[in-house]
């Protein structure tokens, strides 16, 4: 079989190749005559020219300016005035005028002796009737039989320099959230049509101009250079990229320069962000008290953090430096920051070349502050700008050379730790210890740092130390320079077209930091009378006051990636609509920095693609698709995977018997495919069949000798063999309906079903006692999905000069284990993941709080270390006497949204335009994080935190400082259970008592619009000016209050951004 | 243009000719476990990977032996994974120091594997034959190395969890469903192929190392032979002999994994194994440790001289009493943790001084008194008024600080006492002070500079171990410069007292009973056992019989091993756990600053243990993954 297919492809690309020879051989003989056309008609000029003149209105009766008008088969063109007058030579009487203009049909008339042309021109029916970007190519949308969604690239402007925090809601069939709000790592998280495996990659593959790209080059991407931007859903759209196909596909396409004189977009923005929630935190008193609660309510012998006197003696917000307390979050953080955005773009061209030319500068500022006292900016500064050249030139008037070059470029200087990085610190600083500094006294004249604050022991965290000690730099940049040749060979046979594809890309990306280590100092005496105190140096040693350097990450990768392509597309008897493609890839790209000889190696793909597709009279379709693919990820035997699609569509709108509803139905089409797509990313590692042994591990080595001078490094193995690993794939079913009602109501409403195979998991089946290093691995997992997406728009023009446009949709999505290899559960058929969804959690059944001893004494034993009275009760579902793993239940919701839906609409009058949009997501759940919440316990986010010797004391939550266990208020239901200021492993286990619902809808953004009317922009000489404002997450609607509940389990982190923004854009 | 075209179809074509190579891009070479052993020095790296799973016994996050049980104590700011287990907070869902599965945890709190160690240790030796370049003599000692390692392996899952599926072979990774679902082997089958492993192995090991600059630490004739001995003693005493509680304990096919009948066979066994321990280790030149200054240092009074004989037959590297030092768990933290802070007061702000490993009063209770019998039994010593206060005196300046205020209950004790604790009042010698007359010495009360003041550094009995801390290290003022050792696993004393121990099982008291402890005593300063107990003891025949005998000698263990990660075995062993671990640990007042205050016994945790603590819980998910499991009584 495989033989085969590869004799089969060699002999297509033979014939391919031919092809192009053969191109060039006609070429020659055709440039001969069109020299004597040339010639010809250039004589004709001379000889006899008639003047034509005449007025180009719209529907309405209004001029219309820059109205492009030339002559057909001859060269020459003239625009009309701001009258939508023209006047015109033209050689004969019997030429053909060609009126065009942006945004209308165009017409052709022709001459016939008349010497006064009026033309009223059409607005073009929206662009999305015309072309859409489908794999490899474009397709009719009336003849689509796959599921593919496209968007005008419009609806994802939004005020922020990340296109991706702009797809919830907006596109049919996308599950997207955001969990963050910090400027660089905003990236909301989506997935087309949710998840359906519990493999390694989940997320679509993402192309830009054919290039497979990451999430953040698509967050980079401007939309004002985007032309078309489609999602690629079920089997027939994907099945050409087939290894990797499998989680759908987001395809952007950018802009190409258009025939005509240049055409000058500008625009510029400036915007306000400030957090949409801030987390209360309990004032410093309720802080000291709570904490000495918090010490004596577990051990009453326990030793108190703060004496009488102190609490006594602490007014919050005095200044005072002998009991000092802290707002750390008015400290480090201003209110809101301001952003700016602007870019340039330039189009046209001339008959042989048409060019598209754009450039971007985006400056996002973090909210942090900066000491004066530092000649460094430690706030975060993220300057992106991009520049970005798309040519195409016609060598022929078949040949169509286009290059793109492309480049993005992102300069950050920030804080040494992220941004999200000081929210977290700033919920694990204690508040009422000791001051962010310490004003120079006279003891310390000579003393040119700042004299950080701490307590004696010293390594406690001051947030506002780790703000202002140093900076970080880093740069990332992406190139890409594209080379696509289009060859129309017509002259063979009309309809066959072939194109050819290189593109290179280079990513690079490095950081260092540049740091001092603060000096800190501890209040020692004190006098509370005359009030004075001394403070002391406690890290004399440890700190500097000059800057170290720190080099950070070093990546580069390259890549480089081939297609060609041959096309055919004919109509033949003027019902018979036939067409095909095949497509061959390769695809290549290279790490530089890897630690392991296996990630040094390149990553590889090629394959074969083709589509053939038949239609009858535009009412019968059939589509089948096939995607032939490699990867270099398998053993041999594995390498190739075959995955076709086929799809059926049935316009019943187009039927006769149907006339005499197509007033009001005036589109009714039905579709269904079928087929299988792949996934190649099955795993974190690369060659998941081969062993993986390191022979020379330090982790495993021992040491002899009477002064340990005899050491050697031991041997591990982090994998072993399986050559039968292979994809995953996924068979897709999709059905949908299109219905348009009286031309300005459409609807798509599609159901999806799917079935992924082969989901690499982990064998559950081998006991401790195997003494296996790893778990063994296989393809065994198997996962279903289905869910319905729909889009409904509305879309009215009224006759003065007003128009309302509407548009909704929504997703739901979901997924179930299917098989998943799993401990045998006799009796306990409810820890089973199979039938449950992916993201689904299990946990305990939280029954309430202990009300005393004896309760405790009397329940089912708890297996997570101590606990007592005030501590969290949960359920023996098997009734065994004690609480342990087989106890858990599923809980909730997955923790991704199961729903996703938006609506919105637009509506314009004269120059004013106001639109409007909501967004939202429900079935989903989260979990507060109890460790990272529970108050004064010290809580790390990674292992370096943990070993940095810093202690972090988390902060006390309002809500927790109001509504908790204690002894005095013994209230079984309170939000915390009894304080403590040491983990609680018992509390923190995943159970109902920390779970939330993650459902809400909030207004995620209006705006407000004027366009300078017509008589203005014309003496400005601009053909249009609009000023704008609008804000982003302006309002919430949420059950849950303590943050910006999109954040979900991430509520401690960069909170979401509210946006004000004002803009200008101009056209000349 | 053409030329382009032709030259990209081109590329493509030769690209695609080849697209089976196109995709072939690993390299042959790439590491295999068959690489480990083409070649002499990479299977020397496997087998000292082998040698990488012994567990870190003198980490007090690894051993259980530290703050397990009731030996050490700990504090909340200070909290240790034992200290979990101590608390009666194990468990099966996710059981603490689970040597069966390891457990995967943040940096040093990771348990090792054993049954990952014992796999590579029969990979090695199913490999091993293999190598080419490796010279038969050195893969005989290999081999023996080993197979020692994988008997210990075994012993140390034994030891705690009792009946455990022996892997004699390796299964292989795609063995089928039910072969990888094996039962448990009876507890004595356990012992019996450890004992085959031990005595394959003894002959091929070097009896001794010559190579000590290289070598030691690695396995030699007396260290598989003390193991045998310490194997056979514990298949022998009452928690594995005929233990009445394991009576109907069976696996699922209904075999027996306890012999529920006594056999003094056993008792026999290990009488002959200790004695072989101890011949080969005397002809290996072992011999209990005394002490010897160098020039340098001054003269030290006897008193002083006794207590370096105790504490530097532990801190001293390489000493004659060391049988097996383990070099891979070098004694660094504990020392950090049982040195108090302040010893030189001017010092009393360095952080690098921790102190949390707090010794309870019922481990110094066990000491002796100054007549080398037990406090409780002693005529003369004041037992009632043990918590009344007393000032140091000049005769006694070498254990207590002249002219200051402590509890009697320091006061008349035996050499060892002092050697072993630091306490309110009490000389520490050494830390950079080598005259005997002039001597660092402890205070510990509230606001003196050994006591409580950070939340994450303190002493929560008031006691420290001081015999762990080597008499060298110096203190700064902000660092602490440690003398690490290997962790003694094996030292002589303990042979000794094995063999005591199994010679009264079996024959009761003789002479070569009281000649072994006695070599131990009169290392400690004291008089025999007979003489000791004839004229001090309110029992004085207690001696002359068994059962009194088997008190002396378990007390005589204690006290000579103590703090060294014996006793928490050796009171399982004995099914004394549930006597004596279910009693409150209690401690000083530390948080007092008058000697009134300070000398009150505080209760800092009221323990508690069952029959179901002798043995460790199976994790759940282990039982889940394979059915023929059978969990652990009480679990």
């Amino acid at each position: 079989m495989n033989k085969l297919l590869h004799i089969s492809l060699r002999l297509i690309f033979l014939f391919v190749g031919m092809l192009t020879l053969s191109d060039g051989i006609g070429r020659e003989n055709k440039t001969k005559v069109s020299k004597r056309t040339f010639a010809i008609s250039s004589v004709g000029v001379d000889m006899q020219t008639k003047e034509v003149r005449g007025t180009v209105t719209d529907s309405t009766g209004s001029a219309l300016p820059g109205v492009t008008i030339s002559v057909k088969n001859y060269n020459k063109a003239v625009s009309t005035d701001v009258d939508g007058k023209y006047i015109l030579d033209v050689p004969d009487e019997n030429a053909v005028l060609v009126f065009s203009l942006v945004g209308y049909d165009s017409q052709e008339v022709s001459v016939t002796g008349r010497a006064v042309i009026d033309i009223q021109l059409e607005p073009s029916s929206s662009q999305i009737e015309e072309a859409v970007v489908v794999a490899f190519g474009r397709q009719k949308r009336t003849d689509l039989i796959g599921s593919v969604t496209s968007i005008n690239p419009e609806e994802l402007k939004v005020p922020s320099s990340n296109l991706t925090t702009a797809l919830a809601g907006r596109l049919a069939g996308v599950i997207a959230y955001q969990r963050s709000g910090e400027p660089g790592a905003d990236n909301a998280e989506f997935f087309i049509r949710g998840v359906t495996t519990f493999g390694y990659k989940k997320d679509p593959l993402i192309l830009i101009d054919n290039i497979e790209l990451s999430t953040t080059d698509l967050a980079r991407l401007n939309p004002d250079d985007i032309a078309s931007f489609s999602i690629m859903k079920d089997a027939t759209a994907t099945a050409l990229y087939g290894a990797r196909g499998a989680n759908g596909v987001i395809l952007v396409t950018t802009k190409e320069g258009k025939e005509g004189k240049a055409r000058i977009n500008f625009r510029l923005e400036n915007s306000v962000s400030m957090p949409t929630k801030n987390i209360e935190l309990a004032d410093p008193l309720t802080y000291m008290r709570l904490n000495n609660e918090a010490v004596l309510t577990r051990n009453p012998l326990g030793e108190l953090m703060y004496t009488e006197e102190e609490i006594n003696n602490t007014v919050p917000g005095s200044g005072s430096y002998i009991f000092p307390t802290v707002d750390w979050r008015k400290e480090l953080f201003k209110d809101y920051t301001m952003n700016q955005r602007a870019n340039l773009s330039v189009s046209g061209g001339g008959k042989v070349a048409r060019y598209y030319v754009a450039g971007t500068f985006a400056r996002d500022n973090g909210v942090l502050k900066v000491d004066p006292r530092n000649n460094f900016n430690n706030n975060i500064d993220l300057r992106t700008s991009s520049l970005r050249a798309n040519v195409n030139i016609n060598l022929t008037p078949t040949t169509e050379l286009i290059t793109r070059l492309s480049g993005t470029f992102d300069d950050y200087t920030g804080p040494i730790y992220s941004g999200g990085g000081f929210y977290t610190r700033v919920m694990r600083a204690n508040p009422a210890k000791f001051p962010a500094y310490y004003p120079i006294d006279e003891d310390h004249q000579h003393v040119k740092h700042i004299m950080f604050g701490n307590t004696v022991e010293g390594n406690y965290l001051n947030p506002y130390a780790d703000m202002v000690r140093g900076y970080k730099d880093y740069a990332r940049s992406n190139m890409n320079a594209q080379f696509q040749v289009s060859q129309n060979f017509n002259f063979i046979t009309p309809g066959l077209s072939a194109r050819a594809l290189i593109n290179t890309a280079r990513v690079s990306f490095f950081d260092l930091v540049r740091q001092y280590s603060p000096f800190y100092y501890a209040r020692g005496g004190y006098n509370i009378r005359d009030n004075t105190y001394q403070v002391n140096i406690i890290n004399e040693e440890r700190g500097t006051d000059y800057l170290t350097y720190e080099p950070g990450q070093k990546l580069i990768n390259s890549s480089v990636y081939l297609e060609t392509a041959v096309n055919y597309n004919r109509t033949f008897a003027e019902k018979h609509n036939l067409s095909g493609m095949l497509v061959y890839i390769l695809r290549e790209s290279l790490d530089a920095n890897t630690s392991t000889l296996q990630g040094s190696l390149p990553f590889r793909n090629l394959g074969l693609s083709g589509r053939a597709t038949y239609s009858y009279d535009n009412r019968y379709y059939a589509e089948f698709n096939f995607g032939y693919n490699g990867t270099e990820r398998f053993y041999k035997a594995q390498r190739f995977g075959f995955f076709p699609s086929a799809g059926v569509a049935w316009t019943v709108s187009n039927e006769k018997f149907w006339e005499p509803l197509k007033n009001v139905v005036t589109n009714l089409r039905l579709r269904g495919t079928y087929g299988l797509v792949g996934n190649d990313a099955i795993g974190e590692g690369r060659f998941l069949y081969l062993s993986e042994v390191n022979v020379n591990n330090p982790d495993m080595g021992a040491v002899f000798g009477r002064n340990n001078g005899e050491s050697r490094n031991g041997v591990s193995i982090s994998r072993y063999s399986d050559l039968n690993i292979t994809w995953e794939t996924a068979a897709k079913t999709n059905l949908a309906i299109e219905l348009g009602l009286w031309n300005r109501w459409n609807f798509i409403g599609e159901y999806f079903r799917e079935h992924r195979t082969n989901i690499l998991q982990e064998r559950a089946s081998s006991p401790a006692s195997m003494g296996l290093w790893q778990t063994p691995v296989a393809n065994i997992g198997e996962a279903t999905g289905q869910g319905v997406d729909m889009s409904l728009d509305y879309n009215q023009h009224f006759s003065n000069s007003m128009w309302i446009q509407a548009r909704a949709n929504f997703t739901y999505a979901t997924s179930a284990f299917k098989v998943f290899e799993e401990y045998d559960y006799e009796n306990e058929w409810w820890k089973s993941k199979v039938g449950y969804p992916m993201n689904q959690q299990w946990g305990y059944i939280a029954e309430s709080l202990f009300v005393d001893e004896a309760e405790v004494a009397n329940s089912p034993r708890q297996n997570f270390g101590e606990y007592t009275a005030g501590d969290i009760k949960y359920r023996d579902v098997n009734d065994d006497g004690q609480i342990t793993a087989l106890d858990q239940v599923p809980l909730g919701y997955p923790t991704m949204p199961e729903i996703v839906y938006g609506f919105g609409f637009s509506f314009g009058y004269k120059n004013f335009d106001v639109s409007s949009f909501f967004q939202g997501a429900g079935r989903e759940t989260f979990w507060i994080n109890p460790e990272a919440t529970a108050p004064f316990v010290s809580y790390y986010y990674s292992d370096a935190e943990r070993s940095s010797g810093t202690r972090f004391t988390n902060q006390l939550l309002q809500a927790y400082a109001e509504d908790h266990w204690s002894e005095d208020n013994r209230n079984s239901y309170a939000l915390f259970p009894r304080l403590s200021v040491n983990p609680i492993d018992n509390n923190t286990q995943r159970s109902t008592w920390f779970m939330r619902n993650g459902a809400f809808l909030r207004l995620k953004q209006i705006e407000l619009g004027y366009s300078l009317p017509q008589n203005w922009t014309d003496r400005l000489h601009m053909e249009n000016v609009r000023l704008y404002v609008n804000g982003t997450n302006l309002l919430n609607f949420s059950q849950f209050k303590l943050w910006d509940v999109e954040m979900a389990g991430n509520g401690l982190q960069y909170p979401l951004q509210r946006v004000f923004n004002i803009g200008l854009q101009v056209s000349l | 243009m053409k030329k382009i075209l032709i030259y990209i179809y081109g590329l493509l074509l030769t690209a695609f000719g080849s697209c089976q190579s196109y995709l072939d891009i690993v390299p042959d070479n790439i590491a295999t476990i068959e690489n480990a052993f083409n070649m002499r020095v990479s299977a020397e790296r496997f087998l000292f990977s082998c040698y990488s799973y012994l567990p870190k016994l003198s980490a007090i996050e690894h051993n259980p032996a530290f703050t397990a049980g009731d030996e050490f104590w700990v504090h909340e700011n200070y909290p240790t994974v034992g200290w979990e287990i101590a608390r009666g907070f194990q468990n099966i869902n996710n059981p603490y120091l689970n040597y069966w599965q390891g457990t995967t945890g943040q940096g040093s709190n990771r348990t090792k594997d054993l049954y990952q160690a014992i796999r590579d240790c029969n990979i090695f030796l199913e490999n091993v034959d293999l190598v080419p370049d490796l010279g038969h003599g050195e893969k005989v000692r290999w081999v023996a190395e080993v197979k020692f390692l994988k008997a210990y392996y075994h012993f140390y899952l034994i030891r705690m969890y009792g009946p455990i599926p022996l892997k004699k072979e390796n299964l292989s990774i795609d063995a089928g469903l039910d072969e990888v679902k094996v039962p448990r082997d009876p507890v004595d089958a356990g012992f019996d192929y450890v004992v085959e492993l031990l005595d394959e192995a003894t002959s091929d090991l070097p009896p001794y190392i010559t190579s000590e600059a290289a070598e030691l630490g690695r396995i030699t004739q007396v260290i598989a032979l003390s193991l045998k001995a310490h194997v056979l003693v514990t298949a022998a005493s009452p928690l594995f002999n005929g233990n009445p509680d394991y009576a109907n304990f069976t696996d699922k096919q209904g075999n027996l994994l306890f012999n529920p009948t006594f056999s003094m066979e056993k008792w026999g066994k290990a009488k002959e194994a200790c004695k072989a321990a101890i011949d080969a280790a005397e002809q290996a030149g072992h011999r209990l440790y005394y002490y010897s200054q160098s020039g340098l240092q001054h003269n030290v009074s006897d008193e002083i001289r006794i207590q370096m004989n105790i504490r530097n037959a532990v801190t001293e590297k390489w000493n004659d009493e060391i049988i097996w030092g383990h070099t891979n768990s070098m004694t660094g933290n504990m020392q950090r943790q049982s040195t108090p802070r302040g010893v030189d007061p001017a010092t009393r702000a360095n952080a690098n001084v921790h102190g949390n490993a707090a010794v309870p009063l019922k481990i110094a209770a066990q000491f002796y008194s100054e007549n080398g019998v037990p406090i409780e039994e002693d005529t003369s010593w004041d037992y009632t008024g043990q918590f009344d206060l007393q000032v140091g005196a000049e005769t006694e300046k070498y254990y207590i600080k002249e002219g200051y205020t402590t509890a009697k209950f320091n006061f008349n004790r035996e050499p060892r006492y002092y050697a072993n604790l630091g306490f309110d009042g009490g000389i520490w010698y050494g830390m950079d002070k080598f005259n005997d007359n002039d001597t660092w010495f402890v205070s510990a009360k509230k606001g003196d500079p050994a006591s409580n003041v950070t939340r994450d550094k303190f002493n929560v009995t008031g006691i420290w171990g001081k015999k762990l801390v080597n008499y060298q290290n110096s203190i700064g003022e902000t660092s602490y410069t440690i003398e690490q050792y290997p962790w003694p696993i094996y030292r002589l004393a303990n042979i000794y007292l094995l063999y005591a121990e199994a010679l009264n099982e079996v024959d009761g008291p003789s002479p070569e009973v009281f000649e072994f402890l006695d070599l131990i005593r009169e290392r400690a300063g004291l008089l025999g056992v007979e003489e000791s107990w004839a004229s001090y003891s309110r029992n004085p025949t207690k001696p002359q019989s068994k059962e009194g005998l088997r008190e002396i000698i378990h007390q005589e263990r204690l006290i000579e091993l103590a703090l060294e990660g014996q006793r928490f075995w050796d009171l399982r062993r004995w099914k004394k756990a549930i006597e004596v671990m279910n009693a409150p640990i209690t401690g000083w007042d530390i948080e007092q600053k008058t000697a009134e205050g300070y000398y009150r016994e505080r209760i800092l945790y009221n323990q508690t243990f069952t029959t179901s603590d002798y043995l460790w819980p199976i994790r759940e998910v282990e039982i889940l993954a394979n059915k023929n499991t059978v969990q652990n009584h009480g679990w």
